[in-house]
């Protein structure tokens, strides 16, 4: 299974190569040296923004809102689930206004939070929560629902009482669900992060997009982007990093990727 | 079954009213939505027309968009899980692309196409052709060995192998990645347009949703009418995804 | 119905609500298990035989008639009766030792007595070595070991078995076999050993295991025959022997117009 490491690295290294010598070939034709900045200058850009702390104080700001949003966005989602889990009757109850307001993206909503918080960090970190929430929570309740009723059954015929029949069984049998959850929760966040700081908020990564363009300092704004893939990536890994962790006994817990 | 139904319907109509009357009890017209007065607000730009026209303005762009996505990211996908190589040439690449929000190219795809909505077709590609590419390239992947090597013991040539296993082997996977790639469109046309509606002040940017949105909010400051417009935002998703659920029925019978 | 049975069912009938109207699974059963015998099942598909172990174990409640383990109603699932499911119904999130220790764990004996009782398990069913791993590391013998483990760590009175063997190739199956009898106590007096029934598809498989093997017709199932196994203990040498041969080919002749038509109804 295990391959060289060249075989492995080349042609990633390869391609990566390629675009930038394409990026460099455009910039250097263009007539207008704005519209299309050459890599060495974002490179510079980037560690300029590091070294005077500009970007590290976006990054603190993005970083404290997807934190609150997420935290509170996750939290209602899985509680909620669990909450439908054991009250069907409470399902009954709120599925139409969840069913109403799960196709509303968090995007949409960017113009009321603007109304109703005016413009600052609590418009991204409503979004965040909005958006974040519907995912975990679908996929905690459906990871609940679906625990195989063979390990159920086994549950009772060893004597688990219903509490531990909870905990022990539908719990852990849910896990897997419930970090997938979080994951595609963590990439609706992302968006409606970058989409709400951009819009309706006076910090952050994505309003410093805007804030650059202002001066048409477009290396900075290549900066910022590669900064939000930098970051991006490193959540996402983070997160994988969890569920390897806390799921290495499920063959989904291994990503196929 | 028929009782879930009937409560749902129930639980709603409970909602519906109580929502109208903290509204009226809180004497809160105006500054709050309420249903009766999104029901208004849908019927005056159901009238003149405006809300025809800025949703088919939205989706032409996402179908401009998406079919672009579609030219790119399939055959990207399919070379990809046809060529091992280039799938790790490229892979990790897009998967870099895919952490960057689509809406984040919004200040270049603005300088390099303009305000009038070529920005925003732009966004709505870039949504769309990340999942569609990765997902195709996983179709083609994981499609049974055993099946291509059936093909070739029965005498089946390249072309036909492709044609004839590989791509309706993967068929069932990309009808779900266009349902996922056509919702991730819909959400990026709605960010961009907020952006560049945002950006440039209301009355000139492109005449989309998303710009309708912009405008209620920073000129109109109707709440009835926002309310409307995320309500249709909502119900297009719905129409896409069940749209594209019965595409999936018709191309794809034998999984069903 | 001898006093000295565990389980006894009398007149058991069982009719399951679908959407798709009432179907009729089982219909008076009377069957009894004695106290250390075994006592397998065998039908074509559809004859109930599954159904007849779910009411056993207290998962579900007979329509009519009783069922009763030690002169008493079974109203629900008990430590008293184990159960081993088809699929063996491992818990995926736990290691080998920690499935077997759930039972104990259910019961509240302290975490160092449950690693007692499951090392003790473990190297009865042969899994040294293989504590940690998890179900899906396991190989289909390992993992019937496993579940087989984990339904005596209880030390249950009554083993009901629910085609435990069937998902295994038939190399292993033939050798889980003889290790089923060797752990339930084959070679000793039948004071020492449990009450068994055993559901299976295979009926040479239930003419090795069993004391008597109860054969049952379907739709709705019933008992059509109850055939005494009176082969030596222990089996393992009987294997091939003619009068095994013969008692399956007798039993085979019950069933074999009932399986041709469950195949052609199935298709």
């Amino acid at each position: 299974m295990r391959e060289g490491l060249l075989p492995r690295i080349l042609p990633p290294v390869g391609f990566a190569g390629i675009v930038l010598g394409a990026w460099y070939a455009v910039a250097r034709q263009l007539a207008n040296k704005e519209l299309l900045p050459p890599p060495w200058s974002v490179g510079v850009a980037l560690v300029d923004l590091l070294g005077n702390g500009d970007m590290v104080e976006d990054i603190v700001a993005s970083l404290g809102h997807l934190g609150l949003g997420y935290g509170i966005g996750a939290g209602v989602g899985l509680g909620l689930a669990v909450f439908c889990a054991r009250f069907p009757a409470f399902e009954t109850a709120v599925d139409p206004l969840i069913e109403i307001l799960r196709p509303i993206g968090a995007i949409a909503w960017i113009p009321f939070a603007i109304l109703i918080f005016g413009i600052g960090g609590k418009v991204p970190v409503f979004l965040i929560a909005y958006g974040a929430s519907f995912p975990i929570f679908v996929a905690t309740l459906a990871g609940m629902r679906g625990v195989d009723r063979a390990l159920l059954m086994a549950g009772q015929a060893l004597g688990a009482s219903r509490r531990m029949l909870v905990t022990h069984v539908v719990f852990p049998a849910a896990l897997p669900h419930v970090l997938a959850g979080a994951r595609l929760s963590l990439g609706v966040a992302w968006s409606a992060m970058v989409a709400a700081e951009l819009t309706g908020s006076d910090s952050g990564l994505g309003w410093r997009l805007f804030w650059y363009q202002e001066f048409f300092r477009m290396d900075r704004v290549m900066a910022v982007i590669v900064m939000i893939g930098v970051l991006g990536v490193l959540a996402d890994l983070a997160l994988r990093g969890v569920r390897h962790a806390m799921v290495g006994w499920s063959p989904e817990g291994h990503d196929a990727r | 079954m028929r009782a879930d139904r009937l409560a749902a319907i129930a639980s709603t109509l409970v909602l519906l009213a109580l929502w109208q009357a903290a509204v009226w009890f809180a004497d809160a017209q105006g500054r709050a939505p309420a249903p009766l007065g999104i029901v208004a607000a849908t019927a005056s730009h159901l009238a003149d027309g405006s809300l025809r026209a800025a949703l088919g303005d939205s989706f032409l762009r996402v179908a401009k968009g998406f079919v672009i996505a579609m030219a790119i990211g399939l055959p990207l996908g399919t070379a990809m899980g046809m060529v091992p190589a280039l799938a790790r040439a490229v892979a990790p690449f897009l998967d870099g692309l895919r952490a960057i929000a689509p809406i984040a190219w919004i200040p270049i795809a603005v300088l390099w196409l303009g305000v009038r909505g070529d920005a925003a077709v732009f966004i709505v590609t870039y949504a769309a052709v990340l999942p569609l590419a990765l997902q195709a390239f996983q179709a083609v992947r994981l499609i049974d060995r055993r099946l291509i090597q059936a093909s070739q013991a029965l005498g089946g040539g390249w072309a036909l192998t492709l044609w004839a296993v590989i791509l309706p082997g993967s068929i069932p996977v990309i009808i779900t990645a266009m349902r996922v790639a056509m919702g991730f469109a819909w959400g990026a046309i709605v960010a961009a347009e907020l952006a560049v509606g945002t950006k440039i002040g209301p009355g000139q940017g492109s005449q989309g949703i998303g710009q309708m949105m912009i405008e209620t909010l920073y000129v109109k400051r109707d709440v009835d009418t926002l309310a409307m417009c995320m309500l249709c935002v909502g119900l297009v998703s719905l129409t896409i995804d069940a749209g594209a659920r019965v595409l999936g029925r018709k191309m794809a019978p034998w999984t069903h | 119905m001898d006093t000295l049975s565990r389980i006894s069912l009398a007149g058991v009938g069982k009719t399951w609500e679908g959407r798709r109207g009432a179907v009729e699974a089982l219909r008076g059963i009377d069957l009894a298990v004695g106290a250390g015998e075994f006592v397998s099942v065998v039908g074509p598909s559809g004859c109930g035989k599954s159904t007849l172990l779910s009411l056993v174990a207290g998962f579900a409640t007979p329509s009519t008639g009783s069922v009763r383990v030690d002169g008493q109603d079974v109203t629900g699932p008990s430590i008293e009766r184990g159960v081993m499911f088809q699929d063996y119904a491992l818990f995926p999130w736990r290691t080998v030792a920690e499935n077997i220790a759930f039972g104990p764990q259910a019961r509240g004996v302290p975490r160092r007595e449950r690693r007692d009782i499951a090392g003790r398990l473990i190297a009865l069913v042969g899994l040294d070595g293989f504590e940690d791993r998890y179900p899906n590391e396991l190989s289909g013998g390992m993992r019937q070991r496993c579940a087989l483990a984990r339904m005596l760590a209880n030390d249950p009175a009554v083993w009901l078995m629910d085609e435990p063997l069937a998902a295994l190739d038939p190399q292993t199956r033939i050798v889980m076999q003889d290790e089923l009898l060797r752990i339930w106590g084959d070679e000793r007096a039948a004071a020492q050993r449990r009450s068994v029934l055993f559901v299976t598809h295979g009926i040479d498989e239930a003419v090795h295991l069993a004391d008597r093997v109860v054969v049952l017709a379907r739709r709705p199932g019933r008992v059509r025959a109850v055939i005494d196994i009176d082969l030596p203990r222990p089996r393992a040498p009987h294997r091939n022997a003619p009068e095994a041969a013969r008692l399956v080919a007798e039993i085979w002749a019950l069933i074999r117009d009932e399986a041709v038509d469950a195949i052609r109804e199935e298709t």
